[in-house]
């Protein structure tokens, strides 16, 4: 026999769709049995047809189902009746197969439901639990950051080296103050605020120093925490003093707007 | 029995009432083809073809074995004007009740000719005889473009087994 002519007459598909009366069935059979190409191809014939067909189902409506099932359900007892009859075991076999693996089924896709809800709250709890991590990490993140800063202060505070400048609030400031450690060898200045009052945006502290009787621009900052690294100033500072001034700084100080002021102790 | 009726009675159905065209009466015969696979499931013989391909078989047969009772008028396919009227309220109904989507996207792909037969062969309920009748082609002919179209379709549908 010619395989592949025997396939293009189309023979297989009209077989899958129910189109042939019984004599031709049952020759289309015989072919399949002797022939593993053509059991192949009807495998084929048959996914495609499937496919299609489930690509164009319509769902029935609901009360379709609940009406068949008690049918079915009525049928049951008379189903375990003659499952007892050991004689009909071949039919009561298939039935018993049909009963147990539709259980199982069911048993299966109650527990894929189950896992299905499950997977889906720990998904859930895994995010948040990620979110959290994240926050968490951000949060040490900063406080070792913090620290580290801290940390860093101290040295320059803790160190002799650094001369601490106490600077006093003036007539206009007499609350505030703020200390200027000040290295003359490594000719570092750092600055800390102890107090003093907030600035609008457009405006910025500057810090002077006073060298050979002249002001000397040691940078500008705003009111934040901690050690404050300012510009490098050379050296014979004897006065610094902090100003106001518009945002950015100016070459020379407003000398109207200081804030505070104190003297190097000599030593 | 439920996980053959989930997994199945949507394109079932959707065979069914394609051939018969009414809805009480199509719900009617997927109940007695539920009731037939439950009561002769062991008449199913793996090595003849796929579960699904038993099952649409039991179905055709109880749907064409309807449309020749009483219930349904045998004119209902051969009178133009009540198959025109019919056909577009089942399109319409079909359109909404429809499980899968892009159908006729799918059957674009096809020529004239295969889209014809795979229409009337499944989307209009009509067997392989019927068609080669009503439109006057060969029972040959319609075989074979079937096979052409499931050809083209097997790569439409990304059939690859």
């Amino acid at each position: 026999m010619n395989i592949a002519e025997y396939i293009s007459s189309g023979i297989l598909e009209a077989y899958a769709f129910g189109e042939l009366g019984e004599q031709e069935r049952a020759v289309v059979e015989k072919n399949l049995a002797q022939y593993p190409e053509l059991r192949a191809e009807l495998q084929r014939v048959e996914e495609v047809q499937e496919v299609l067909l489930m690509q164009m189902a319509i769902v029935p409506r609901k009360a379709v189902k609940e009406n068949l099932f008690q049918k079915i359900d009525a049928q049951k007892p008379e189903t375990k009746v003659v499952l007892l009859q050991a004689d009909q075991s071949n039919s009561s076999f298939w039935k018993f197969a049909v009963a147990a693996s539709v259980t199982i089924a069911m048993v299966a896709s109650y527990f894929a439901y189950d896992y299905r809800g499950k997977w889906i709250n720990s998904q859930g709890q895994l995010t948040q639990l990620i979110a959290q991590n994240e926050r968490v990490a951000q949060d040490y993140n900063q406080v070792n950051q913090r620290l580290d800063k801290i940390e860093s202060d101290l040295k320059i505070v803790d160190n002799p080296d650094f001369k601490r400048v106490v600077m006093k609030g003036k007539e206009i400031a007499p609350e505030s103050m703020a200390y200027v450690y000040w290295n003359e060898s490594t000719k570092e200045v750092y600055l800390s605020i102890q107090n003093m009052r907030e600035l609008s945006k457009e405006n910025q502290y500057q810090l002077w120093a006073i060298v050979d009787g002249k002001p000397v621009d040691a940078g500008v900052f705003d009111n934040i925490a901690g050690l404050i690294k300012m510009k490098d100033i050379g050296n014979g500072a004897v006065v610094f003093a902090v100003t106001i001034e518009p945002r950015g700084g100016k070459p020379s100080p407003t000398m109207e707007t200081m804030q505070v002021a104190g003297e190097v102790v000599k030593g | 029995m439920e996980y053959l009726y989930d997994n199945y009675s949507g394109a079932l159905y959707g065979v069914i009432f394609r051939i018969l065209k009414k809805e009480e009466i199509a719900e009617e015969v997927l109940q007695d083809v539920f009731l037939k696979i439950w009561d002769r499931f062991e008449n199913y013989d793996a090595s003849k073809g796929k579960l699904f391909t038993w099952l649409l078989n039991v179905a055709r047969n109880q749907a064409i074995d309807k449309t020749r009772s009483k219930e349904i008028s045998k004119d209902q396919k051969t009178t133009p004007i009540e198959k025109v009227v019919s056909r577009i309220d089942n399109e319409e109904y079909i359109e909404q009740r429809i499980d899968g989507i892009g159908v006729n996207e799918i059957l674009k792909v096809l020529s004239a000719d295969q889209q014809f037969v795979v229409e009337y062969l499944y989307f209009k309920g009509y067997s392989q005889s019927e068609l080669a009748e009503e439109f006057d082609i060969p029972l040959g002919t319609v075989k074979t473009r079937l096979r052409l179209a499931m050809q083209q379709l097997r790569i439409t549908l990304g059939v690859t087994t």
